[in-house]
């Protein structure tokens, strides 16, 4: 679902992010960790062509799509709906005057899903907020009206509802108290394992990326230093860097 | 005697209580407040640094009611430490911190300066930046140089790595730690709490719900919230994270806060629970016992 190869991003020519390779299959979950500054974010936005005045080379195919070379056209019909970005606080880019039903079915006309018939949109709203474990209530409530938990899993029911085969998760749950955490991932394992989602994490919490990703990519100052299987790379880190990250955990 | 104490307190804004009845010593050997988002333990903190007057109850300091006490002297003894965001980005890192000593008295605040920032691992020269120019790591540095500016003998920290890389939060527990000075740490971080805090408190919207030896506490919770924080918290190469029971924000109403929550809710959870002292600690739960039992492991 996510190919990359040699990507390297710029600005004002200096490196942000370089990743020699990248690859997210379906049902398979891929972390990219580091501290802040690494370029793990740049990288993330860099699949969607959402790096705006940046220099970037090399090769992304994402849902089958070369977004580096795609018409504005093109992009638009993966993003947002084949892949789907869920971001940190979803709840600031909800609009704060629009109930979250209107809201998710504007989403959903947009990009064409439903049409015609709204009997068939209604059913695929209910399924998509029951797939991440929120009551249908929650679509009459104003995006104020609701927890930073429940805005990141409406966040990811719009996803699915948009038929998103490709997640990229930017600090999904950093914002979020460690219970309501829990039900996030849980979420998002679940979606993974039933709907064959291809999730791309970008995450600076290693203990949690172990309990869910595949594959790890580690990255410092915009390079990755380091990649492989989780259970390796978090066990036996052959990295310096990684060993300091590891240690660092309280 | 402790320093600060907090006997039977209810807090709130504009006469809306968010902190019920809490009483709380703060003990030699670090103590911590463990809650999520609106629980109040950051208005806790607020009361006992006597930013907030309790609707009802007393805040103690030493042998006084807080409100009657020489502010004075409560500052120098009394110093918060908030996330690094407080410092003013106009002012050079020195005079910061020579304002926080000259404020305490300190006639000789600029020679003290390099001192400050030594202890807690700054570059002296570093007096002449602004806060934008320095890393997180080192503004939160520059504000802990500020709050020991005072000289205090305790520290009321609020999530104060929580905005931070793990290696460098690493690098500023261990200084938390290195200091000689008693602490409440306030924060979301189970692993924080069990490095610097002998003693804990959990709080569920506005309650006290479990105290005890913090070692105690998470090895083997009594308390139901206890058992689900600390079966949410993802450890390296652990099972995934488990959520128990939904997240959804408390109703108001009598009985046991947690009881919507809590997957061993029982008939008797409609009445409140008291908090009694259950194998050394003290939980507010009509079934701490077989909390206690499904204890040590972290199955669900």
């Amino acid at each position: 679902m996510i190919e990359v190869r040699d990507l390297q991003v710029r600005y004002a020519g200096r490196l942000v992010a370089g990743v020699p390779e990248l690859d997210v299959g379906a049902g398979e979950c891929v972390a990219i960790v580091g501290e802040s500054g690494s370029g793990k974010s740049t990288t993330l936005l860099s699949l969607l062509g959402l790096t705006e005045n940046a220099d970037i080379s090399g090769h992304v195919r994402v849902c089958g799509v070369d977004v580096l070379t795609a018409s504005p056209r093109r992009l638009r019909e993966i993003r947002g709906a084949r892949a789907a970005l869920v971001m940190q606080s979803p709840q600031s880019a909800l609009s704060p005057a629009t109930r979250l039903g209107v809201l998710m079915r504007r989403a959903l006309r947009l990009h064409g899903v439903g049409s015609g018939k709204d009997g068939r949109l209604d059913e695929i709203m209910a399924e998509s907020v029951a797939a991440v474990m929120l009551d249908r209530a929650i679509l009459r409530r104003y995006p104020h009206e609701i927890s930073g938990g429940q805005a990141q899993r409406f966040a990811i029911a719009l996803a699915i509802a948009l038929g998103a085969e490709v997640i990229l998760a930017d600090e999904p749950t950093s914002a979020l108290d460690v219970t309501v955490q829990a039900e996030v991932v849980g979420v998002l394992r679940r979606l993974r394992e039933e709907r064959d989602l291809a999730l791309l994490l970008v995450s600076h919490d290693l203990a949690l990326v172990s309990t869910i990703a595949d594959r790890v990519l580690v990255m410092k100052d915009g390079e990755v230093v380091e990649s492989g299987p989780a259970a390796r790379v978090l066990t036996e880190p052959s990295h310096p860097y990684t060993r300091e990250l590891l240690e660092a955990l309280p | 005697m402790t320093m600060l104490r907090a006997e039977r307190v209810t807090l709130g804004y504009a006469g809306r209580a968010v902190v019920h009845d809490v009483s709380l010593d703060i003990t030699a050997g670090g103590v911590g407040l463990i809650g999520e988002s609106g629980s109040g333990k950051t208005t806790l903190a607020r009361a006992f640094l006597g930013l907030l007057t309790p609707i009802s109850g007393n805040i103690w300091y030493g042998d006084q009611i807080l409100k009657k006490a020489d502010m004075r002297k409560f500052r120098k003894d009394v110093q918060p430490v908030f996330q690094a965001e407080a410092l003013d980005p106009r002012m050079r890192v020195g005079a910061s911190v020579a304002e926080a000593l000259a404020v305490r008295g300190s006639r000789t605040a600029r020679a003290r300066v390099p001192e400050l920032l030594e202890q807690v691992g700054l570059d002296p020269g570093l007096a002449t930046s602004r806060p934008h120019q320095l890393s997180g790591g080192q503004r939160q540095r520059v504000v802990i140089a500020r709050a020991l500016a005072a000289g205090p003998r305790l520290l009321i920290l609020d999530e104060p790595t929580s905005a931070l890389d793990v290696t460098v939060q690493a690098r500023i527990l261990d200084l938390i730690a290195s200091l000689d000075t008693e602490r409440l740490l306030i924060t979301h971080n189970l692993a924080v709490v069990e490095r610097l805090c002998r003693t804990s408190h959990v709080l569920f919207a506005g309650r006290v719900v479990e105290s005890g030896p913090t070692r105690d506490l998470l090895a083997n919770p009594a308390h139901p919230y206890t058992l689900a924080l600390r079966d949410a918290v993802p450890k390296l190469g652990g099972p995934p994270p488990q959520a128990r029971g939904v997240t959804e924000a408390v109703p108001a109403g009598t009985g046991c806060p947690f009881r919507f929550r809590c997957p061993l809710a029982a008939p008797e959870c409609e009445r409140p629970p008291a908090l009694r002292e259950v194998r050394g600690r003290q939980v507010a739960c009509h079934r701490a016992e077989d909390v206690l039992a499904t204890g040590p492991g972290s199955a669900p």
